[in-house]
């Protein structure tokens, strides 16, 4: 499909979902302009002239939040992305974040006083080294015990966020904080925000060459074809002589460092210091942003800044209005459903089009 | 009609159509979504009782005449009748509405089901209360096998039936619907000699009955044996329409191909042999449930020499492929290449070895039909200069290679971007076997390397071949077709149940006899001693 006519379809797609929604607002809600207001404006900042003819701009914090958000669904997206160009369903993005988080905060705790040139490298690569690592296993089980990777990746999931909880509560925990969690982790190893009152740090520019670094790996390098043809068809890459297995865990690694380079966004860049009950299921979204672009690696980012979008204008929707959160996550999946149910867009432009004839042709026949 | 009036840029005029024809096609177009046109202004008629070859080169038509006629797609212009009267299919139900068939070439049937239960699968006489009534069931089955002489066990069930026995059942299908009119694409591409014999049986039995055949056909000797008249297609056009009987073979070859045939490649002359480059003995095969595949072969290939494996499908053909690629480990035995073993190892090893393959199913493991030609054809090639250096990829460089094949070996794509899946079976073929000869292998494992291809592409692949064998690679040619292998080989050995059970110079055998020790009937022929004849 033609980006242009792919661009009408997610704009019909994300179109017909916000119109259902709006539906189902105009039924829980007093309020439905301003809630369907708040939701497409939500995200972005206001910039008024005050009275003494200073601008001032507002919600910057909104701003941020939709920015931070997208870098990080970015990151998990390439978590999912990249194992299915080998046809690997891996969900194990949340796992690989909660284990590149730990490690950063280790790292960052553990140089000591060092200045922020070596400290900030350390725990950038110690957080991808350990999402790689725990892809990598989720990778040796399929190719080694042909254990199903959907089955061992949510596992390993359930085994990172507990083995994260036991370290942070046990080794790393703070006594001094008043709730269990690390120590701040130093300046020398933190990120600044790039806009003030944000959290938006150097990690929104990671986020898009990371995207760069992933589609040269994938186009360009002898790894990447092998991963393609592995993921096209494995039995003749078999018999082409190409390291079929090889090529899978390695796609299951590289997604890992990924999901682990989010995992330092959370701590060296967002929280600075490691709760132990830091949510999970981050990584689960990198699979809506994975379908969203629908496993093109090129398309991630737009489809993270989308969904992150979303996500940022649902929390100003239920914050300003009396829409409950459970109808912004009805909305949510609404446009989920529309942009991946792939014939939908097709049908309705055919109908649209036959529509548009048979009005045409009926103010035609009146013409003449 | 001659040929020689029959230029492929001038479609003759409709022919006139008898009120009788059972099917007639009125300038018929059929423009995909995506703008290929697969037929245009394509008219024929075939009459009732009448069986019609249709015929052409892969990529020319037929199978979308097929699909119009089956419900499968829709003409994008002209009219489709069927007894006289225009018909407008949107789904096969329509068609089998209209006392219309189709056998597909690649066969629908559910193998773990008994040949009764697929004959009457969507159409099963039911008990009360919505139950299929089994006894009923094979009743009308050997009712319908009686009616039509198709010879077919009710009880039995699929999966433990050969292929030729499985195409009988679904053409008991088709009949079972009440099918007036039969279509049958390509039905002999994956029958032996004799199961094609009892086929052509069948089918003339069918059209004395007065039904209507209509068969899709590469073979220039099923149309002579089988079909009244013959409709040739080239590039989507009808290029020739004719009646049997005011052809002969020559002028119908011309017909089909719109050229004289290059003769097929001359044999090696025989001097003296050299030392064989390929010495494999012993080799056996045991599969997980404990079946012996493949037992004791052994076999020498000189370099410059082609060895031909005939055999019925099954007989293991494919194991013996497997193992010399590298993609079994043999349970007994070896095969070495100037000296060293290659089997046993992985593909891979395989291929640094000097080993390529032509694998036997090319949509299955011979290609990624998803991914582009240029893809396709770096398969075996991409981890080594000039394709790539350090891990990257060059490709400028393997674009302008992929460009050179597509001209090489005339393939018809529109470029090197071109999804394999795209192609005719011809042009896939061609790309394949350029991937796999780029290198100049030592030994090339070609299994069917023309199945299902047209007889210009087979005649270029048959070139190709030849020239690798005169290039001095030791070629093992596996093949169902055996004019095929009469034609290329130096020698001709006949697996049989896993063994190689005779063994012939090509120039002292001949097809009937290939076939009986195919089929296990033949005086046993092996000394024994696998140098015999090496």
């Amino acid at each position: 499909m033609t980006p242009s006519r792919e661009g009408a379809r997610i704009a019909l797609a994300v179109g017909a979902a916000l119109a259902l929604g709006f539906a189902i607002m105009a039924c829980v809600s007093d309020q439905p302009w301003a809630a369907l207001r708040a939701l497409l404006t939500g995200p972005l900042p206001s910039i008024e002239r005050a009275v003494d003819g200073r601008v001032v701009v507002h919600r910057l914090v909104r701003f941020g939040a939709w920015l931070q958000d997208a870098t990080t669904l970015t990151l998990v997206g390439l978590a999912i992305a990249i194992p299915f160009r080998a046809r690997q369903f891996s969900l194990g993005a949340d796992g690989q974040l909660f284990m590149g988080a730990l490690a950063a905060a280790v790292v960052s705790l553990g140089v000591g006083d060092v200045p922020a040139a070596i400290a900030l490298p350390l725990a950038f690569l110690a957080a991808a080294a350990a999402g790689a690592a725990w892809g990598l296993v989720a990778g040796l089980l399929k190719t080694r015990f042909e254990a199903n990777e959907i089955v061992t990746t949510l596992m390993l999931n359930v085994v990172a966020v507990q083995v994260y909880r036991l370290v942070v509560g046990r080794v790393l925990n703070d006594p001094t904080a008043g709730f269990i969690t690390t120590p701040p982790l130093p300046d020398a190893a933190t990120l600044a925000p790039l806009i003030a009152r944000t959290t938006v740090t150097a990690m929104v520019l990671v986020a898009p060459a990371a995207v760069a670094a992933a589609l040269f790996l994938l186009r360009r390098t002898t790894l990447g074809y092998e991963i393609d043809l592995a993921g096209a068809n494995p039995w003749f890459a078999v018999r082409a002589g190409v390291p079929v297995a090889r090529a899978t865990v390695l796609a299951f690694a590289l997604g890992g460092a990924f999901a682990g380079l989010a995992g330092f966004h959370v701590s060296n860049a967002l929280l600075k210091r490691l709760p132990i009950d830091l949510t999970p299921g981050i990584g689960l979204e990198g699979i809506v942003v994975a379908l969203l672009a629908r496993g093109r690696v090129g398309a991630l980012p737009l489809a993270a800044l989308g969904y992150a979008y979303l996500r940022v204008g649902a929390q100003a929707m239920e914050r300003a209005t009396d829409v409950p959160r459970e109808v912004v996550l009805v909305i949510q999946a609404l446009i989920i459903l529309f942009v991946v149910s792939d014939r939908l867009a097709p049908l309705a432009l055919g109908l649209a089009r036959r529509t548009g004839a048979r009005v045409r042709a009926r103010i035609g026949g009146r013409a003449a | 009609m001659t040929p020689a009036a029959a230029p492929p840029a001038a479609p003759p005029a409709a022919p006139p159509l008898a009120p009788s024809s059972a099917i007639a096609l009125e300038k018929v177009e059929k423009r995909y979504p995506d703008g290929t046109l697969a037929n245009s202004g394509v008219s024929f008629a075939v009459a009732a009782g009448e069986t019609h070859a249709l015929v052409g080169e892969n990529g020319a038509g037929k199978s979308t005449v097929m699909k119009m006629l089956y419900g499968l797609e829709r003409p994008t212009a002209g009219i489709l009748r069927v007894h006289g009267r225009p018909v407008d299919f949107r789904h096969p139900g329509d068609a089998i509405a209209a006392g219309i068939g189709l056998v597909a070439q690649h066969l629908n049937l559910v193998a773990s089901l008994t040949v009764a239960e697929n004959v009457v699968l969507g159409h099963e006489p039911r008990r009360p209360g919505g139950r299929l009534d089994r006894v009923a069931a094979a009743a009308r089955v050997r009712e319908l096998v009686e009616q039509s002489g198709l010879a077919v066990d009710p009880t039995a069930t699929v999966a433990s039936l050969p292929v030729g026995v499985r195409q009988r059942v679904e053409i008991l299908k088709v009949l079972h619907r009440g099918a007036r009119i039969l279509l049958l694409d390509e039905p002999t591409a994956v029958l032996t000699p004799p199961e094609t014999a009892t086929l052509f049986a069948t089918l003339r039995q069918l059209a004395a009955a007065g039904r209507t055949v209509l068969v899709i056909t590469h073979k220039l000797d099923e149309v002579k044996a089988l079909a009244g008249g013959v409709t040739v297609l080239c590039q989507g056009r009808v290029t020739g329409s004719a009646r049997m009987a005011e052809l002969d073979e020559g002028a119908l070859s011309h017909l089909m191909v719109g050229r004289e045939l290059s003769p097929p490649a001359p044999r090696r002359v025989a001097g003296a042999r050299p030392a064989p480059r390929i010495v494999a003995r012993g080799l056996g095969y045991v599969d997980d449930d404990g079946a012996i595949r493949l037992r004791d072969v052994g076999f020498d290939v000189a370099p410059g020499e082609i060895l031909g494996i005939a055999g019925v499908e099954g007989n293991g053909q494919d194991v013996l492929a497997r193992l010399l690629s590298g993609a079994a480990i043999p349970s007994a035995g070896d095969a070495r290449l100037d000296g060293r073993v290659f089997t046993g190892l992985s593909p891979r090893a395989a291929r640094a070895l000097g080993v390529a393959v032509v694998t036997e199913d090319r949509l299955h493991d011979g290609a990624a039909p998803t991914l582009s030609i240029l893809d396709n054809l770096l398969a075996t090639r991409y981890a080594h200069p000039p394709l790539s250096r350090r891990g990257l990829i060059d490709r400028r460089t393997a674009r302008r290679w992929a460009q050179a094949v597509i001209d090489g070996f005339g393939v018809r794509a529109a470029g090197p971007y071109q999804p394999m899946g795209a192609l005719s079976g011809g042009n896939m073929q061609k790309l394949i076997l350029a991937r796999e000869i780029a290198d100049a292998p030592a030994f090339l494992v070609a299994s069917q390397p023309t199945r299902g291809v047209d007889i210009a592409a087979a005649a270029a692949l048959h070139t190709r071949l030849a020239a690798l064998r005169d290039q001095g690679a030791a070629i093992l040619l596996i093949s169902a077709d055996l004019d095929e292998l009469l034609a290329l080989s130096d020698r001709i050995g006949v697996l049989y149940r896993g063994r190689i059970v005779a063994r012939f110079e090509a120039g002292a055998v001949d097809a009937q006899t290939l076939g009986l020790h195919m089929t296990g009937l033949g005086p046993r022929r092996e000394r024994g001693d696998h140098d015999a004849v090496a």
